[in-house]
């Protein structure tokens, strides 16, 4: 199953860290989560897309996962040469990630 | 039955639509209008339209939006507070109190809160400790000293209820915080002491859930966009606070789109770092225990939000000039499609060599393939693809270098390999400002307010 499976996401940029949140359904999808996306597997799954570190924070009230990726956007948003200057759509990278899950 | 304070978010960012602030305003009985112009590269674009013409430097669509929104602001006494300032609050309420008199209307109080401009005290404040040290990087500031473009400290809410309390009816900032447009009016309606941090970081936990407009309401709705009906007409957010700090979201009757859970929680986790310390210039909020409760339709109650004393020095947004973007795109079509792109780059790199160009970094994308996320993505080589798109951008020292982009890449189409289209005409330059972080103890930073009348 992919991470798009369970959640819902959103991406933006402050200077050259992009910050991707996602929401669980549910909260044995934000289980699911908690478990399969540890920062060392996300830093894997963005790659070159990340130069700089993967950090993870928690938000059980709403069931979100918010992970800040330095680095990751050619040197900020007033400066990178990407068309997704903003890291408008990184979220969307990390709904594509393949995880192991029940459904 | 505890009174609340009903805020609306009707602006987003400068160039946002303004029609969602006046329906707002006309049918949304709120309070206050609270209006975000400004994101980190603005002040550098405001700064640098200053330096042309003394009388702009500010956010001129803050004027499109009262021309359609003051009838009814002045007639229902709808307070307005923005940071369309920008760079330049005088010229800004100076617009205004025009526009105010241009429509027959008086009795509007219009207020200036300023303070947050730094740049002409720079050295000064060097002088007195400041190091103004990057706060990414550790630089001294003396790097990019002579190409600043403005330096301007994310303000607080102090201003804005001083000028609240002083009967201001709007209240034009230059680079408050995006967070303080919203707390400055609760400060003032409820009172709150400067150190209430509780109620201030559940407030700030507000704030940034409609601060952002249409993108709290179903805009950009990663979790269902296909069905939130009318985004066409898209309502901007309203947020009824109650006296604890905590909020019910909901928008605009009549209008389009969407609040639920789903909506409110991935604004949420928009654009924030760490949830436990969410900074600000009033307060270090605690976003980890929110809650989201629907209510009724489009009605979420936002609950848990916290906060811990602010900190003790406040950040600078620093712009400096960093050069310019040189930039072309061109479309090569069936067979072969990759091999001629990659073709026409060789042909290009060597035209652009042979024009003894300069430039700090090059970007190659692909677009319909590696525009994204380039890099995770296999580059489209498949010999059978209709077309490949390629985008090529350089970081350019000046002006002169980045034009070169475009100019060696005309001769592409009757001298490079057959198949192109779609060069266009030369696209206009862009150039780049970067930031400069910063910080500053807080004690070097006065708001001053003062009051136009019309």
């Amino acid at each position: 199953m992919r991470v798009a499976d369970l959640a819902h996401g959103r991406s933006g940029d402050k200077g050259d860290t992009c910050n991707v949140g996602l929401v669980a359904w549910d909260d044995e999808g934000y289980r699911t989560l908690c478990r399969e996306l540890t920062e060392e597997r996300v830093a894997a799954h963005f790659g070159s897309l990340v130069k700089g570190s993967v950090t993870r924070h928690e938000m059980p009230g709403i069931r979100a996962l918010n992970f800040v990726l330095t680095g990751a956007l050619d040197g900020g948003g007033t400066l990178s040469l990407r068309s997704d200057h903003l890291g408008k759509v990184m979220y969307a990278w990390l709904l594509r990630m393949e995880i192991a899950g029940d459904r | 039955m505890s009174r609340t304070v009903r805020l609306g978010a009707g602006m987003a960012f400068w160039g946002d639509r303004v029609q969602p602030a006046i329906e707002m305003v006309e049918r949304g009985d709120i309070d206050y209008l609270c209006c975000d112009h400004l994101a980190e590269l603005t002040m550098s674009i405001l700064a640098k339209q200053r330096a042309r013409n003394p009388d702009r430097g500010y956010t001129r669509d803050i004027l499109d939006l009262l021309r359609g929104a003051l009838p009814a602001i002045v007639e229902k006494g709808i307070r307005v507070v923005t940071n369309a300032g920008g760079a330049n609050p005088h010229a800004a309420a100076e617009a205004v109190v025009a526009l105010v008199k241009e429509l027959g209307l008086s009795g509007v109080r219009v207020a200036v809160v300023t303070g947050d401009d730094i740049e002409p005290a720079i050295d000064d404040l060097t002088d007195r400790g400041v190091t103004f040290d990057n706060l990414d990087t550790g630089e001294p500031l003396s790097t990019v000293r002579d190409r600043l473009t403005h330096a301007a400290v994310y303000t607080g809410c102090e201003g804005i209820v001083s000028a609240l309390d002083q009967g201001a009816q709007i209240v034009i900032c230059g680079r408050v915080t995006d967070i303080a447009l919203y707390l400055g009016p609760l400060v003032h309606e409820f009172g709150w002491a400067r150190d209430d941090w509780e109620r201030l970081g559940m407030a700030t936990v507000v704030a940034h859930a409609i601060e952002c407009g249409g993108q709290a309401t179903g805009g950009l709705y990663d979790g269902g966009w296909a069905d939130v009906p009318g985004l066409e007409e898209l309502g901007y957010p309203i947020a009824e606070v109650s006296e604890d700090g905590t909020a019910v979201v909901t928008k605009t009757p009549g209008t389009g789109g969407r609040v639920d859970v789903g909506t409110v929680s991935e604004q949420l986790v928009y654009e924030i770092l760490d949830p436990a310390n969410y900074l600000t210039a009033d307060v270090t909020a605690d976003f980890t225990q929110v809650r989201l409760e629907e209510v009724g339709p489009d009605r979420v109650r936002i609950t848990g939000g916290t906060g811990r004393p602010a900190p003790a020095t406040l950040k600078v947004n620093m712009g400096y000039r960093a050069g310019f973007v040189g930039e072309t795109q061109f479309t090569y079509t069936w067979p072969r499609a990759y091999e001629k792109a990659q073709r026409g780059l060789e042909f290009l790199r060597k035209r652009l060599a042979a024009a003894d160009f300069r430039c700090s970094d090059e970007l190659v994308e692909y677009l319909g393939h590696t525009s994204m996320w380039g890099g995770r993505v296999a580059e489209p080589d498949d010999p059978d693809l209709p077309e490949v798109v390629v985008r090529y951008a350089a970081r350019c020292p000046d002006a002169d270098e980045a034009r070169k982009v475009f100019t060696e890449s005309v001769p592409l189409y009757n001298n490079g390999p057959a198949g192109i289209a779609g060069i266009g005409t030369r696209p206009p330059l862009k150039e780049l400002y970067a930031i400069w972080p910063a910080l500053i103890p807080r004690e070097h930073v006065v708001q001053s307010v003062e009051i136009l009348e019309v």
